[in-house]
């Protein structure tokens, strides 16, 4: 019963979404493209941070690098989108593991600090490098053609995203629910234990970071040829964060819930451009009452199949990873 | 669970027809709004560049509000939706396809570089004329836009305009400082060309970050290498922080920095003494246009008192551009009114006499050099 | 000569405040293992309260003198001192117990806000300090070192000194040591750890604002944004000189300082960010307790 209402849900979603253009002028098109972008890399980031529980604050990174490579290949040597897709890709993954594999050892603390350190460092690079067109970046990338036809317009563009969010979300959550997602899942929890059971903490925090790579640049490819010139300001510090803010609003490790939580960080200063101002201290709050009062997320993951221990997930969650060691009587003082 | 599940989904249903009804909203207050004739205007009225982008705001809007009392052009009123560009490539791409779903005539704006590319990409496929009155990178043109029409002078005449001043006063050794953004190594590049070019060398080629507020290393660099002029091509922020610093340090020469810089506020930060005999390569403004004492006047009266910014005389002279092209194009067809502009001949406007080149720019440019005496800006020649 | 001299006195300026703000994130870090993203934010605070003040007096018509400018400093540490009390008591003290990742996400968001809160309130435009400090000076080795300098590098010091006085000869110093240390047993003993932990951020939190306040009044111009590459920075600092090690803040900030300088002199001003966080990078993997840190058994 439950499962055939939330099939219907879906159904009637997919189908608004795909009438979306026909019902909407330009600008709220390009909103809900810059929405699916977002969904793409908040379900790549998911992996990272919410199944995994790596804290990456440089996840734009990986953005650039599949945005810069695209560009590139396609300006400099002509090589047609839909190679350099899988080689934007293939690259991401690699920076990812070059990256991963001396740091992910690291606290998560630490960890948090040299993923944004790092991203940092693709930025100043992508300014001071002239293969990245420096601080002018990569513009007059053409456009990507399926069989002759040119993908030009807004509709093509919202359509292209609309299938790659689509089949992101698809693969993150089956990735979830499998052996991996669960390994990942135990190394959040508790890593010993993780250890002692025979999963191989390093090796499957690496292969999550560079899953969650390759699916943020493959955003970044697509983004290359939507906006057709791409700069480094598109790939700051501040992009990171709405990406992860996206993440923690909706619901570490949730599908539905980082679904929602990219529409919500597009649409909303969209709707609030009244109080432009105000947005990102809006937002600022917002993530320290969400820690506080709901860290779970507006529509929090279930992690049990069984009824019962869904009611009971945000208590499981809390409090089991507390390596501060404090006896909770003192701190309700 | 399943409660929550119908809940989202039922919310996300109904932001997605709002959103359908918003948009088919918009689209019928475009159509029900055909008395007047509708300008987009395409600045940053937030952020860093928010001053800036709101001095070219109220000149736009004296401008249009000139031309209604005057009787508007084609027998109608002109109205302005303005859009905020943020100096950012992607807010300017949504801001930009915001205009063009609100069917605009044409659209004048454009302040930075880095986010008029794109969105002059968006008026390119809409098929919109963008009249940019500030934004002046030489990729603008290079892109070959037909609707694209730039009337600021471009970054290689601000960058001969420099070098020619250097080599008048001979200035042989020239060390030049960028701060990495698109538009300040863009001119430092063509100023390197147009210095060596006219028998100088380029003794420094140095980059900053925008946000950096100590520049001690660099002038100890400098002061070692002697230079005969220092040329800063970025922001006054930076700017103001190096002139004093430079002082400070005592390094040699003559200082100069290009338009980002002209601001009353570099004098502010520089400190009035340090800042005497700052040289700037700008498009003047309107206090050192001949004829635009009642512009200037009018301006501090609509605005409490407020000077025109560095960009408020170019952007008004847009305006008026538009409208004359409306008159002549007779239509507010895209495609007459393309034209039209296109076919600008010596159009009369503050400072300036309009006429486009083959790639849609002034064919003379407008540069000129100021000097800080007294602590205010004065021509330099 | 001159020029190596002078790039080591220009570098332990800025490694002065880097020092000062390394601090606060040393001891919050040795206290509750937080990494407190937000303490750039508090330089930044810092400088916008010590600009506010500064214009008052001046505007006052009493003219900011040498002992106005003190005065301003002190009061700039005390109310930014309790600001950091307060984030601790709001955004931090509930989160304890939580996983470690809630309490960063807290972090950040605390960052977020005060950034965009200082946005709204003095604006986003550079703001001019209402001083102009000396520009006169000695000339040391063929290199020009003016008073303010070392007046800043001075009260610096000062303040430093202070520090490791109250840390190793008064009581709350021994109980913050202790806490550090185990934080259980610290309240067995009747220490109240809260009030411990509270003092450890109004001390953090004032020296960066002093920090904040010098910076202000040395480069002449403050913006919200100030504070966020230079806690980065300063975190690398902190971990230069051993994470959680308070002799270890000071060396690294000043290391960094004049490594930096260096550096810019080196490679060019647009490559010293690199430089700064590939040491960072570097340091954490290969040598995670940095020069002067305790080996601790830690993981994750």
């Amino acid at each position: 019963m439950s499962l055939s209402r939330k099939k219907i849900s879906v159904a009637l979603l997919l189908i608004v979404l795909c009438l979306l253009p026909f019902l909407s002028n330009n600008y709220w098109l390009d909103v809900a493209t810059l929405a699916l972008f977002y969904v793409v890399l908040a379900q790549g980031l998911n992996v990272v941070v919410g199944f995994a529980g790596l804290l990456d604050l440089g996840y734009a990174a990986f953005f650039a690098v599949g945005a810069y490579t695209t560009g590139i290949l396609m300006t400099v040597y002509h090589w047609s989108f839909w190679l350099t897709l899988p080689v934007a890709m293939a690259f991401a993954a690699v920076v990812g593991v070059i990256v991963g594999a001396p740091t992910l050892r690291l606290r998560s603390d630490y960890l948090a600090i040299v993923t944004l350190g790092f991203g940092e460092i693709i930025r100043i690079l992508a300014i001071n490098l002239s293969i990245t067109g420096s601080a002018s970046g990569i513009y007059g990338i053409p456009r990507p053609s399926i069989g002759g036809y040119v993908l030009s317009g807004q509709m093509d563009f919202y359509y292209l995203i609309l299938i790659v969010a689509v089949l992101a979300v698809l693969a993150v959550r089956r990735l979830g629910t499998s052996r991996l997602g669960r390994a990942w899942m135990y190394i959040r929890e508790d890593e010993d234990a993780a250890e002692a059971m025979g999963i191989n903490r390093i090796n499957m925090k690496l292969l999550a970071y560079s899953i969650g790579a390759v699916i943020g640049s493959m955003a970044g490819s697509i983004f290359a040829v939507k906006m057709s010139a791409i700069a480094p300001l598109s790939f700051s510090f501040t992009q990171s964060i709405m990406i992860l803010l996206a993440v923690v609003l909706g619901g570490l490790g949730s599908i539905p819930g980082v679904v929602l939580g990219a529409v919500l960080v597009i649409a909303l200063p969209e709707l609030l451009r009244s109080v432009e101002d105000w947005r990102y201290l809006i937002f600022g709050a917002a993530l320290v009452a969400m820690m506080i009062f709901r860290p779970q997320g507006l529509w929090p993951a279930r992690y049990e199949v069984s009824k019962t221990a869904s009611r009971v997930s945000p208590s499981v969650r809390k409090g089991d990873e507390a390596d501060v060691s404090l006896d909770v009587e003192k701190y309700n003082a | 669970m399943r409660k929550w599940t119908s809940v989202i989904t039922a919310a996300l249903l109904t932001l997605s027809l709002g959103v359908a009804g918003c948009a088919n909203q918009g689209q019928l207050s475009g159509a029900s709004g055909g008395e007047d004739i509708l300008v987009g205007v395409l600045l940053p009225v937030t952020g860093n560049n928010a001053t800036d982008g709101k001095d070219m705001q109220n000149a736009i809007e004296m401008a249009i509000k000139k031309i209604n009392d005057g009787g508007g052009v084609l027998g109608k009123k002109l109205k302005i939706e303005v859009a905020d560009d943020g100096c950012d490539p992607q807010m300017a791409t949504t801001a930009a396809n915001k205009l063009v779903s609100q069917n605009v005539v044409a659209v004048v704006g454009g302040y930075c570089s880095g986010a008029t590319l794109p969105s002059s990409g968006v008026f390119k496929n809409a098929n919109i004329p963008m009249i940019v009155p500030a934004a002046n990178s030489a990729k603008l043109p290079a892109q070959g836009y037909d609707t694209l029409f730039l009337i600021n002078g471009l970054t290689p005449d601000q960058a001969q305009t420099a070098a020619d001043y250097m080599a008048a006063n001979q200035a042989k050794k020239v060390a030049l400082v960028h701060d990495n953004s698109a538009y300040a190594k863009d001119l430092a590049d063509f100023a390197k060309a147009a210095v060596e070019k006219s028998g100088g060398t380029v003794v420094a080629y140095e980059a900053i970050n925008p946000e950096e507020k100590d520049f001690s290393a660099l002038a100890t660099k400098l002061k070692g290498i002697a230079p005969d002029a220092t040329y800063f091509t970025g922001y006054y922020a930076a700017g103001g922080l190096m002139v004093k610093q430079f002082k400070q340090k005592g390094v040699f020469g003559l200082f100069m920095v290009g338009d980002g810089s002209f601001s009353e506020d570099i004098i502010k930060i520089a400190g009035a003494d340090q800042a005497e005999g700052l040289l700037i390569t700008a498009t003047p403004t309107a206090e050192f246009i001949p004829d635009a004492e009642a512009f200037t006047t009018e301006y501090k009266q609509t605005y409490g008192n407020l000077a025109p910014g560095p960009f408020s005389a170019l952007s008004y002279n847009a305006v008026n551009l538009l409208a004359d092209a409306l008159k002549r194009a007779n239509s507010t067809d895209h495609d007459a009114l393309k034209k039209a502009i296109k076919e600008t001949k010596d159009f009369q406007a503050l400072g300036q006499t309009i006429s486009f080149n083959a790639q849609n720019t002034l064919d003379t440019s407008n540069f000129a050099v100021l000097k800080v005496a007294g602590g205010k800006f004065t021509l330099a020649k | 000569m001159d020029i190596l001299v002078q790039t080591l006195a220009d570098g332990l300026v800025i490694g002065a405040f880097y020092s000062l703000i390394a601090l606060g994130y040393t001891m919050v870090f040795g206290i509750i293992k937080l990494l407190n993203f937000a303490h750039g934010d508090l330089y930044m605070l810092g400088a916008f309260v010590g600009y506010t003040l500064l214009s008052l007096l001046s505007g006052s018509g009493t003219g900011a003198g040498l002992m106005g400018i003190v005065v301003v400093l002190l009061l700039t540490m005390v109310i930014v001192g309790l600001i950091g009390m307060g984030i601790e008591r709001v955004a931090y003290r509930p989160l304890l117990l939580a996983p470690r990742l809630s309490i960063l996400i807290t972090a950040l968001g605390v960052s977020l806000f005060l950034e965009n809160g200082s946005m709204i309130a003095w604006g986003a435009q550079y703001q001019v300090y209402p001083l102009q400090l000396s520009h006169d000076g000695w000339n040391v080795l063929g290199a020009q070192i003016t008073y303010t300098q070392m007046g800043l590098v001075l009260i610096s010091a000062l303040l430093m000194l202070g520090l490791h006085q109250f840390i190793s000869r008064t009581l709350y110093g021994k109980a913050m040591r202790a806490i550090a240390h185990d934080q259980t047993a610290c309240h067995l003993m009747g220490i109240d750890v809260h009030k411990v932990i509270g003092l450890t951020f109004f001390i953090g939190a004032s020296l960066a604002a002093g920090a904040g306040t010098m910076a202000g009044a040395y480069y002449g111009t403050v913006n919200f944004m100030m504070g966020f590459i230079i806690g980065l920075k300063a975190f690398t600092a902190a971990v230069l000189g051993g994470i959680g090690s308070i002799p270890g803040a000071m060396l690294g900030g000043l290391l960094l300082g004049m490594m930096e300088t260096a550096g810019t002199f080196v490679f060019g001003g647009s490559w010293k960010d690199v430089v700064a966080f590939s040491l960072l990078i570097l340091i954490l993997v290969l040598r995670p307790t940095g020069i002067m840190g305790e080996k601790v058994t830690e993981r994750m």
